[in-house]
């Protein structure tokens, strides 16, 4: 089948690989129609996670089911389907507790050695481990391009503000908005914040976050901190979403949250450091909530119902549908900041 | 008038520091210099970080200039301009802001705490610079 290959750092080309097979015989074999690329793919694109060279890569997908093992009992073939990027097994403490990102088998597809070793998704065909688990059916009245996303960056955002505690009319600040603070945006709104603040610097992604119903401010033009304060009456953010993951990002959402506040760091965060005072904290009675990653079998049913019932529109973060041979070309068009979300389709 | 901050209203500053009787007491166990950073606020008027640098010592200002970065001082306290305006204008009373986050301090913030005295008289010193204020607002 064709794939998205790994050559080298910086080179992710279209390549022949083997079909998946049947493993386990809770395996089941999806036949992918849409995959896209993700921030964290770039990890492996720049070479700060390693991939071996003729691995496959990619982890959001959606398909139909082509075959499974005798162990799955959810799916049948030709079942429209979307895929977790978290694959959990499902049966361990976390994974019945909602904490399937914490899972004691945790897997991704397309990640190496790192991920458990499992194919990608940007592909004609992979295979998905406990299919029961990690497979989401997609709705008659959804189409793959809105369904595509919960799993792994819409649910993301949904889990972020779903952890948030927002109220209604709540001021919610979200630093940076790329394609998980695009979806946080939403999700925030549709839990019932009365104004969303979208802090970026690009005016590409202020403009997307914008169009959902944001109030951008491009913080090249203005100080974070004074803004909020200008929209909170000089109280600072309700809550605050760090959708970024580096450590500028996080001291600007402890800056801007208010006393009594919630900062919920959903951006991912490998090696940095920060120097805090943590009396400060204290004394703001401030809640720090380090999301982690996001499990999504806990949240993605809300979230194709947010999808579903059109709380959350997906469509606009999409700036380019390629084919899955011009692969190359959406990880350098998504490198670059000049896409947005890229769709590949085999 | 001098522009807040700059070299000239850092020097006239200074001087005050130096002739009062206030600080010179408060401040007589303080060691450490200090940099005030003052964050842009673009659409304010206020282009990029300012940062000013005075070398305190023993309720004695040893030093007194505009600096480029303040990563090298024992305390660093940020805070977008119009901030400092408040602080400035009496309006913000600074350990408040530090405590609530509002001036980020980097360096031994319960040290600071203990001169509280001292911070006060600093601040009290601010409001005799004949000061004109950057920006828009």
């Amino acid at each position: 089948m064709r794939a998205a290959v790994y050559r080298d750092v910086g080179r992710i080309e279209i390549g022949e690989v083997p079909d998946p097979t049947i493993e386990d015989p809770a395996d089941a074999i999806v036949r992918v129609h849409l995959s896209a690329i993700c921030g964290s793919d770039l990890h492996f694109f720049h070479g700060k996670a390693p991939l071996e060279p003729g691995e496959t890569i990619g982890h959001e997908a959606v398909g139909v089911v082509e075959a499974m093992g005798p162990g799955v009992k959810r799916f049948a073939p030709g079942d429209r389907v979307v895929i977790s990027f978290v694959i959990a097994c499902g049966a361990c403490w976390f994974c019945r507790n909602g904490q399937s990102q914490l899972c004691d088998d945790f897997r991704n597809l397309g990640a190496g050695i790192f991920g458990g070793n499992l194919g990608g998704a940007q592909a004609e065909l992979v295979r998905v481990p406990v299919a029961d688990v990690n497979l989401l059916r997609v709705p008659d009245d959804v189409d793959e391009e809105r369904a595509l996303f919960v799993g792994d960056i819409l649910t993301t955002g949904v889990y972020a503000a779903g952890i948030a505690g927002i109220r209604t009319g709540d001021t919610v600040a979200v630093v940076g908005a790329g394609p998980v603070g695009f979806f946080a945006v939403q999700a925030a709104r549709a839990a019932g914040a009365g104004q969303v603040l979208a802090l970026d610097l690009e005016p590409e992604r202020l403009t997307l976050a914008e169009g959902v119903g944001a109030i951008a401010i491009d913080v090249s033009e203005h100080n974070a901190q004074t803004a909020v304060d200008e929209h909170t009456g000089g109280r600072g953010a309700d809550v605050v979403i760090d959708a970024v993951g580096s450590a500028p990002a996080f001291e600007r959402a402890v800056d801007v949250v208010r006393r009594g506040g919630t900062v919920v760091i959903v951006g991912m965060y490998t090696s940095e450091t920060i120097q805090a005072q943590v009396g400060v904290w204290w004394t703001r009675a401030i809640t720090v909530r380090f999301a982690g990653i996001c499990p999504v079998h806990a949240w993605w049913e809300r979230a194709m119902e947010a999808v579903r019932s059109r709380e959350i529109d997906p469509a606009p973060i999409v700036s380019h549908q390629l084919t899955l041979d011009e692969v190359a070309l959406g990880y350098e068009l998504f490198d670059t900041h000049r896409a947005t979300k890229v769709l590949l389709r085999p | 008038m001098a522009l807040f901050p700059s070299a000239e209203w850092i020097s006239l500053y200074r001087d005050l520091i130096n002739g009062s009787e206030e600080y010179r007491e408060a401040g007589k166990t303080w060691e450490g210099d200090i940099a005030f950073v003052f964050e842009a606020e673009p659409d304010h008027g206020v282009p990029d970080d300012l940062v000013a640098w005075l070398d305190l010592r023993h309720g004695v200002c040893h030093g007194a200039r505009m600096i480029e970065e303040g990563d090298g001082a024992a305390y660093e306290i940020r805070a977008p301009y119009s901030r400092w305006r408040e602080v400035v204008l009496g309006d913000l009373d600074p350990v408040k802001g530090m405590m609530q986050g509002k001036l980020k301090v980097r360096g031994d913030l319960p040290n600071i705490v203990r001169h509280v005295r001292a911070a006060n008289e600093l601040v009290h010193l601010t409001t005799l610079v004949p000061t004109e204020f950057m920006g828009n607002r």
